[in-house]
């Protein structure tokens, strides 16, 4: 009898084990250097009202100086120090995603997996993602805006509702592909409840590939406050979002190109620290599944 | 063929009855009351009553949305709550922008998307494949704003080869319209185009992985025609159905782009009508936009249907 | 016969470089095909054989690559002619059938279409080339080639695509046809069609065949020659007749040994071989076979054998040091052969345990917006009777609803109408109490051993799952957990260990001792063993057997294959699109079956027995099942049946009247005139061909 060799895992607990996976995918050098760059913002984002206080809105007659290093990426028209802004303005961008995009993942996976307890429903709830699907992206968003009125919330449930079908139709196909599979039905035929079913079988399954769209949908959550917030619709004038930075800075390029380069270089950096994360997530289930 | 289409067609209607609910609540959700806006800020209660009742905005929603779609599908748009001018009349001065923007980006994006797709599901080994693996990782992460404003510093600003605000209609001048519109258009198909890009290479490599694939080849088909009538041939329904979808992206993604090189388009229209709550002018935008992005898919269904007899004989 | 080869292979090796990290998996692999013999290359998965196929064809995968030996084709080597030559003698010296004829045409060329293609890449003027497709596609038997011709590929069935996919083989009138598995995926009555056309073929237009498959019964049937493959190594080859007769090889011996037969003796224990097939990145030292060889002593983990005439049975040449020093095979003894032979199981008068009565699952309606489809039933009035102790085989094609039946009884598919009840009980409803009765008595084991047992989890939390229902204490759940290892054989430390370590006849293993956590009374056995090597198959097909035995379990076991429900069964049913068409005791229907499928599927299903000639003259049922929505009227069977108005239009019965289920107590058949198919040496005389 051959078996091969395998290192014996420890009796633990079924989540702790899920979680163990996806932790191990941020000491891969992708997840280490996204999730790095990612605390550094974050951080950044968070201290800077204790290290600049009132720096950010502090004007002076110095409009329009270049890139030094007092001013790294110079200053704005009326004097501002466009660096601290930036770093300000990733407040907006940070937040929008961090509560956006896990509401819209919850929420998602459920009414994904609503078709387990009742066909109907969720049949339903695969029309309104078509529907959803249906509008091009920033149509959605202005109809939010016209509904809610533009700002921080506005941006979040367009976030959240340009979201929501990504993960549901992640979960719907999860539970179909699952609920087909003989060891779930070996299970069903075991007496296991519906609910530990779908603890134990279905959830762990469908949870890799949501957690990967979950970190592409916080890219597609900081860019869409910026495309909104740069026509106007999105955050307003004077706070400072990498959006409303680009609204401004826009009219100023040929005098101040680093009013426009700041902000996009501060958006670039987001969606690369996301994309080696979500690119780190994504190794990392891949490999547990081909083992 | 006949029984596909219409099994498709009642989610098509479904899609555009929500568009038209969507499109006419919007005034309502906006918390504005219309009544007030047209009767101006300065208007007595009695008088706000008084062109309530003039527009119907007395009567259950669901009549007026019957009248009012009704009116949409006859082609009357309404008026202008802020210009007074005719909804269609605002729109047609600013179509042409739109269109040139949008069909030109749509011609890229196809080309790009195609030409992209078929090269990187071709090459398949060494530097170059790497290359443009990491090309069309980073064109599909950016979107069309920021592509927009890094061509702008790139192009318009470092090099000042292209001019990146205003516009000249191609009719008018052809040569100096186009230099208006490159960036723009490129920078609304670049990420759609990798996007196509990306699903192509994925479906021909899936492709290539097919029995039938081993089977040509055992047939003693050359490679090339292998790669053309065999993979390329399986890999067609994947790009049409995504080209199609993309269309829409196109269209939404010209509002910001109008904005970005300040151009005088739907884009702008619907944004400033926004600003000043002429809601009117917004519904028929949204319902434009999407009526189109719907009408474009289906046609990419009906061409997958056409390059798919398992799709157009079993029904 | 013999005189130059058409195919000579020497020395073939082939490696494959996975990331700098080499890995051998052919070895010597030498063997020569006369011009328009057939000769079958045996072996189970990770053999080696289909790799051979793809070596001569130069189709091997982009990691791997010929390191040693020739592939002489005509005199030609082919390992040494440049790839756009070989190219060329593709599909015209040389052509190959493929195993999934689904997967292998292109589903959006019509069949014509790639017909065609291996004409004119090959020269033929496009003009010529539609003519000579449908010449070809009437050569290989499907009908109506005017209007199929411009069909596509989903509109055949799988027996039709298998059958233009020899049509591409042949168009050039290549020499040699490399088929790999080309029935594999077939149904047994469409397989026998296909392994008749491929005879045909032969005699027709004296190409040379290979066949590689894992079916000794195949090989015994339409071969001339055998290859044994085992671990990337032929271990023997020589004529079909010199091989049945007595293989010199242990495990060419010990695979005849281990499949259930159709015919002669039953009731014995499956001689089945330990262990399992070996891993090609990692081969056990000296002869691969030792480690589960009966015979084995320490020189074969030493040296590797080399292929040697066997010098008292010339016709074999054999790699086994033990044959090669004794002059021939040492017989094993005691050991696997000569297991004790079992009595018959007495039949039994208990009360049913499990009972089905006129079950119909409709699988059809669906909703659509306005209307809804007619009801189509995949089952049709079935009725079964399973008695405590009793195994009950159901066999029948894929598609007729036999696993239909299995998921109904245990509340997974819904029932239409009828009745289900488990010890007495009227379960139907599937409500609550009716539910944890039948979870209670009524377990199930899976077909695909990588798809039963989920991958994130632990054997141990596997079973721990299923002894749920009980609620043991945690010492006692340990203690069951390691009963059942030791149930179905295997090491209780194995406990800790994810899925993806096991074997699939492991996995298997864990499938059943899953099933037996909860103590049920009935074991509902979905196609078991169907996913398994022959030599694993014994083992798990044995440990069935034995866990029946000392636990008195009810079996329902289902499968499509005869020799395996026989050899376990005391009653069988068979299946027929949706209906019940023969039911009896076991020895009784294989000895004399009433109804003309039964009948036809027994000849159909190859006997490792060669019988020079057996391919042309047994009966073979024409055509395919029909759209089981869309059933024939009166008796189902009445379009393909041998005794039916096919060959007695005066039968019109058989087209008004649905035939019921009837006969003696034990023994009933539905067809209008069982009589007939009794005689059945006499019906392949009536057969249309």
């Amino acid at each position: 009898m051959t078996i091969q060799d395998t290192d014996i895992p420890r009796r633990r607990a079924f989540l702790s084990e899920g979680l163990r996976r996806y932790l191990a995918a941020f000491r891969t050098p992708r997840g280490l250097i996204g999730g790095g760059l990612l605390a550094i913002m974050c951080l950044a984002a968070l201290l800077a009202p204790v290290v600049f206080p009132g720096a950010v809105d502090a004007q002076s007659r110095d409009s329009f100086l270049g890139p030094s290093l007092t001013h790294p990426f110079g200053t704005d028209e009326l004097g501002r120090d466009i660096f601290i802004r930036c770093i300000y303005a990733l407040r907006i961008s940070i937040s929008l995603v961090i509560v956006a995009v896990p509401i819209a993942m919850v929420i998602g996976t459920l009414m994904g997996l609503a078709g387990a307890i009742s066909p109907a429903l969720g049949d339903a709830f695969q029309r309104l993602f078509d529907i959803i699907l249906g509008f091009p992206s920033l149509i959605l968003g202005i109809c939010i805006v016209v509904a809610i009125g533009p700002g921080w919330i506005a941006l979040a449930v367009t976030i959240a509702i340009f979201s929501l079908p990504q993960f549901g139709r992640l979960a719907r196909g999860a539970l179909l592909t699952e609920e087909g599979r003989e060891y779930v039905l070996a299970a069903r035929v075991l007496g296991v409840g519906k609910r530990k079913i779908m603890t134990r079988h279905i959830l762990p399954n469908a949870m890799d590939p949501i957690l990967v769209q979950a970190s592409l949908a916080m890219i597609g959550g900081i860019f869409a406050e910026a495309a909104l917030s740069i026509v106007g619709l999105g955050i307003q004038p004077p706070t400072p979002s990498l959006g409303t930075l680009l609204n401004v800075g826009i009219r100023y390029v040929y005098v101040q190109p680093m009013y426009t380069a700041g902000p996009i270089i501060l958006l670039l950096l987001l969606a690369l620290a996301f994309n080696l994360i979500s690119d780190a997530l994504n190794a990392a289930v891949m490999k547990t599944r081909n083992d | 063929m006949l029984t596909f289409l219409a099994r498709r067609l009642p989610s098509v209607a479904l899609m555009l009855v929500v568009t038209a609910l969507i499109a006419f609540l919007l005034p309502r959700l906006g918390g504005g009351d219309p009544a007030q806006v047209v009767a101006g800020p300065d208007a007595t209660l009695a008088q706000v009553e008084a062109v309530r009742e003039q527009l119907g905005l007395d009567r259950p929603v669901l009549v007026q949305f019957g009248d009012w779609a009704g009116r949409i599908v006859t082609g009357d748009f309404g008026t202008s709550l802020i210009s007074n001018r005719p909804v269609a009349q605002l729109i047609a001065s600013r179509l042409s922008s739109t269109m040139e923007l949008a069909i030109a980006a749509t011609l890229l994006m196809i080309v790009m998307g195609l030409g992209l797709g078929i090269l990187a599901g071709s090459v398949r080994k060494g530097g170059s494949r790497a290359a443009i693996d990491g090309t069309l990782s980073v064109l599909l992460a950016t979107p069309p704003h920021v592509t927009g404003l890094i061509l702008i510093l790139i192009l318009g600003i470092s090099w000042r080869l292209l001019p990146i605000s205003g516009e000249v209609s191609v009719f008018d001048d052809p040569v100096t319209g186009l230099t208006y519109l490159i960036l723009p258009a490129f920078a609304l198909a670049l990420p759609q185009a990798a996007m196509i890009a990306r699903l192509i290479q994925a479906r021909m490599s899936q492709v290539r992985e097919e029995d039938f694939v081993d089977l040509a080849k055992a047939k003693g088909v050359p490679p090339r025609r292998i790669a053309i009538s065999h993979v390329l041939r399986n890999s067609l329904g994947t790009a049409v159905i995504v080209t199609g979808v993309r269309v829409g992206e196109i269209l939404a993604g010209a509002v910001v782009i109008e904005a970005i090189f300040a151009r005088q388009g739907l884009g702008t229209l619907a944004v400033s009508a926004i600003q000043s709550r002429d809601y009117e002018v917004v519904q028929i935008i949204v319902l434009f936009a999407v009526v189109i992005a719907v009408v474009v898919h289906f046609l990419s269904e009906i061409l997958l249907a056409a390059l798919d007899p398992r799709i157009r004989l079993d029904s | 016969m013999t005189d130059a080869p058409m195919l000579e292979v020497n020395d073939l090796a082939v490696q494959f470089d996975f990331g700098g990290v080499a890995i051998q998996a052919l070895h010597d692999v030498s063997f020569s095909v006369g011009k328009g013999r057939i000769l079958g290359i045996v072996g189970e998965s990770g053999s080696g054989k289909s790799l051979t196929a793809k070596s001569i064809m130069g189709m091997l995968p982009e990691a791997g690559r010929v390191s040693n030996g020739s592939i002489r084709l005509d005199g030609r080597d082919l390992v040494e002619v440049p790839e756009t030559e070989l190219r060329q003698m593709r599909g015209r010296d040389l052509a190959m059938v493929f195993q999934d004829p689904q997967a292998a045409l292109n589903p959006v060329k019509t069949i014509g279409w790639q017909i065609v293609e291996a004409l004119v890449v090959h020269g033929m003027p496009k003009a010529k080339a539609r003519a000579r497709a449908l010449e070809l596609l009437r050569q290989v038997g499907i009908p109506d080639p005017e209007t199929r011709i411009d069909e596509f590929p989903h509109q055949f069935s799988g027996g039709m695509r298998q059958r233009a996919v020899i049509a591409i083989a042949i168009a050039n009138s290549s020499p040699l046809i490399i088929a790999d598995e080309p029935t594999t995926a077939l149904d047994v009555t469409i397989q026998a069609q296909v392994l008749r056309l491929l005879a045909k073929l032969r005699a027709d237009l004296g190409v040379t065949v290979i066949l590689i498959t894992h079916d000794m019964g195949v090989v015994a049937e339409l071969c001339d020659d055998v290859v044994v493959m085992y671990g990337g190594r032929v271990v023997e080859r020589g004529t079909v007749e010199a091989i049945f007769d007595a293989p010199q090889h242990p495990y060419t011996r010990a695979l005849l040994a281990s499949m259930p037969r159709i015919e002669g003796a039953r009731g014995r224990e499956l001689a089945a071989i330990p262990g399992s097939t070996p891993d090609l990145s990692r081969l056990p030292s000296g002869c691969a076979y030792h480690p589960r060889c009966a015979l084995a002593e320490d020189m074969c983990a030493r040296k590797v054998p080399p292929l040697e005439p066997i010098p008292e049975r010339p016709e074999n040449t054999s790699a086994c040091l033990v044959a090669q020093r004794d002059g021939r095979l040492p017989p094993e003894g005691e050991g696997a052969s000569a297991a004790s032979a079992r009595p018959d199981r007495p039949e039994t008068e208990a009360a049913p345990i499990l009972q089905v009565e006129d079950l119909r699952v409709d699988f059809g309606s669906k909703r659509r917006f306005f209307s809804r489809t007619a009801p189509f039933y995949a089952v049709d009035g079935v009725s079964l009777t399973v008695r405590p102790g009793e195994t009950v085989g159901l066999v029948g094609e894929s598609g007729c609803g036999k696993t239909t039946v299995s998921r109904a009884i245990v509340g997974v598919n819904p029932i239409a109408s009828g009745r289900v009840s488990v010890d007495g009980r009227d379960v139907t409803s599937f409500d609550g109490p009716a539910t944890a009765l039948v979870r209670d008595q009524v377990q199930y084991v899976f077909q695909d051993p990588y798809a039963s047992l989920n991958p994130r989890l632990t054997i141990r939390q596997i079973l721990n799952e299923a002894l749920e229902r009980r609620r043991l204490s945690a010492e006692a759940r340990e203690e069951e957990c390691a009963r059942l290892m030791k149930l179905v054989g295997l090491d209780r430390h194995y406990l800790d260990r994810y899925p993806k370590a096991f074997s699939g006849g492991q996995r298997q293993r864990i499938g059943i001792a899953r099933a037996l956590a909860v103590q049920p009374k009935v074991l509902i056995c979905d196609e078991p063993v169907s996913a398994l090597d022959v030599s694993i198959q014994a083992q798990v097909i044995n440990i069935l057997a034995d866990l029946r035995d000392r636990l008195g379990l009810a079996v329902l076991f289902i499968a499509h294959d005869l020799a395996v429900v026989r050899h376990l069964s005391d009653r069988v049913a068979v299946m027929y699109l949706g209906r019940i068409v023969e039911e009896g005791p076991a020895e009784e229907i294989y000895a004399a079956p009433r109804h003309p499928y039964t009948a036809v599927l027994m000849a159909s299903t190859p006997k490792p027995v060669p019988q020079p000639g057996a391919m042309a003259s047994k009966t073979i049922l024409e055509g395919d099942p029909p759209d089981p929505r869309n059933p024939p009227s009166g008796c189902r069977f009445r379009t393909r049946c041998p005794i039916g108005p096919l060959v007695h239009p005066d039968r019109t019965i058989c087209e008004r009247e649905d035939p019921a289920l009837s006969g003696d107590r034990s023994h009933k058949a539905a067809c209008h005139f069982p009589q007939d198919t009794t005689q059945t040496t006499e019906m392949r005389e009536r057969m249309p061909s």
